[in-house]
């Protein structure tokens, strides 16, 4: 990945993400991650990105992230944002490849919410 | 014009602030969190060794140094006798190494170095909220040598003008901190850096909530900006009867940022983006981008004489929507300024 790639991808899902939320929202940073459990993948670090943005739009945030994920050949088993719990705020959005040791982490929890600084957008559960 | 200039507290920055040595009065910086914290975030936590150099360094340049101990939340512990002790001792080796004035925030801290340490200028720090003549006098009987006053009343001219006929003492203006008008965070935001930045335990936060509120906030509703209390360096010569020396506010950035301040308030006048000159949230820095000389004479015509009923009056909601714009694509080549208007923001 060439740095040129990943500053047009975050500049172009910034700019999506402004137009359909209605406000200058921030995508302060984007990153690539590799850990060393084995996961891997995306996080974009948000600001002025909130709660009922996402409730309110869930699918069209979904399909930008996946939009995106593609972009940067990322194939991601989770997609979450990070919340400060109790609040509005949507810390970050993530895109992770998740190993085999933190799978069940994520298997294990029912609901929008296995923890309450996540929010899930999307979960693929292994059969 | 004394100008006090933030270091982030290693002698390399020091020394590179200090090559515009005669446009700066007096460095200031935070000490080591292990004894008395700050109110806000360091780079540094330079030992008393490396205090003792970079003073013995200004002073030979021909500037003053100023540590800034101004936790506005110790605990309770500068009350126990090991506290005061401690506190005590920190404060002697730092008088005795011939540091100038110390900024504190607790009004124990206040009285105790007056009594005790005659050779420090005792600096009330902007965390104690002197923002009335009131707390003024009482801090001066307390032994304050120096008042940073609260931010949230720089745009205040009667209360500034109450404050120096009610005073004696130095007066210092804090001009480029960006934060919200009366933020609702303010208290427990300091609180919070206070024992983050300050002596063991220290919590282990992964998201400061208090900053990204206020990031949000502001990207709500951007007229927040507008309205936070910072002064412009043009406008500094409406400042002139209310006191000469101005602090800059920013010792968490690189020192490229805080000469760039220093030249602009200087010379009392920043012709670029606002943006630059305020030192939080600097996030914000590269999403709007606010021309300051479009800023020229509102101050004067409608800031001094502001009742501050936003709701009845709106002129800064109107202004922000007319000179801001925001950065869009950043990064690539195709990197613009679109108008506010562009976007549906809240209301």
């Amino acid at each position: 990945m060439i740095t040129s790639e990943i500053l047009k991808t975050r500049a172009n899902f910034e700019e999506k993400l402004r137009k359909m939320i209605g406000r200058p929202i921030l995508l302060i940073e984007l990153d690539m991650f590799a850990l060393p459990c084995g996961c891997a993948g995306i996080t974009a670090n948000t600001r002025g990105l909130e709660v009922d943005d996402l409730e309110v739009f869930e699918p069209q945030v979904l399909a930008l992230v996946k939009e995106m994920a593609a972009n940067l050949d990322v194939k991601p088993s989770v997609i979450f944002a990070r919340l400060v719990p109790g609040s509005s705020i949507v810390a970050s959005l993530n895109w992770r490849v998740l190993c085999s040791r933190c799978y069940p982490d994520f298997a294990r929890g029912e609901g929008k919410t296995p923890r309450p600084d996540l929010y899930l957008l999307q979960f693929e559960r292994r059969k | 014009m004394k100008l006090f200039v933030p270091s982030p507290g290693h002698i390399n920055s020091l020394k590179e602030l200090l090559k515009e040595k005669d446009k700066i009065y007096s460095i200031f910086m935070a000490g080591s969190p292990d004894y008395i914290g700050t109110g806000r975030s360091n780079l540094a936590s330079p030992q008393l060794d490396e205090i003792a150099a970079q003073t013995e360094y200004a002073h030979k340049n021909g500037v003053k140094m100023e540590l800034v101990l101004n936790s506005s939340c110790m605990g309770g512990r500068q009350l126990t006798p090991e506290g005061f002790r401690i506190n005590h001792w920190y404060i002697e080796q730092l008088a005795n190494m011939g540091v100038d004035s110390i900024v504190v925030a607790d009004p124990y801290l206040v009285e105790t170095m007056a009594r005790d340490f005659e050779d420090i200028t005792v600096v009330v720090s902007v965390l104690a909220f002197v923002d009335s003549p009131q707390k003024a006098e009482m801090f001066v009987n307390l032994g304050a040598d120096s008042i940073v006053i609260d931010s949230n009343v720089n745009r205040h001219f009667d209360v500034l003008h109450a404050i120096r006929d009610s005073v004696d003492c130095e007066l210092k203006l804090l001009v480029n901190e960006g934060c919200l008008y009366r933020c609702p965070f303010r208290y427990a935001h300091f609180n919070f850096f206070s024992h983050a930045f300050g002596p063991e335990p220290r919590p282990n936060v992964l998201d400061d909530y208090y900053y990204y509120k206020c990031l949000e906030l502001r990207i709500e509703s951007p007229e927040q900006i507008i309205k936070s209390p910072w002064i412009r360096p043009e406008d500094l010569k409406l400042y002139k009867d209310i006191t000469d020396v101005y602090k800059i506010g920013g010792r968490t950035h690189f020192v490229e940022w805080i000469l760039n301040c220093v030249n602009a308030y200087y010379g009392e006048s920043y012709d670029g983006n606002l943006m630059d000159l305020l030192d939080c949230p600097k996030d914000l820095k590269d999403l709007f981008y606010i021309p300051n000389k479009s800023l020229d004479g509102i101050l004067g015509k409608q800031w001094m004489n502001c009742k501050k009923v936003c709701g009845k009056c709106g002129y800064c909601k109107a202004f922000t929507k007319k000179v801001t714009q925001v950065y869009s694509r950043g990064g690539t080549e195709f990197e613009a300024h679109s108008p506010l208007d562009a976007f549906t923001v809240k209301a």
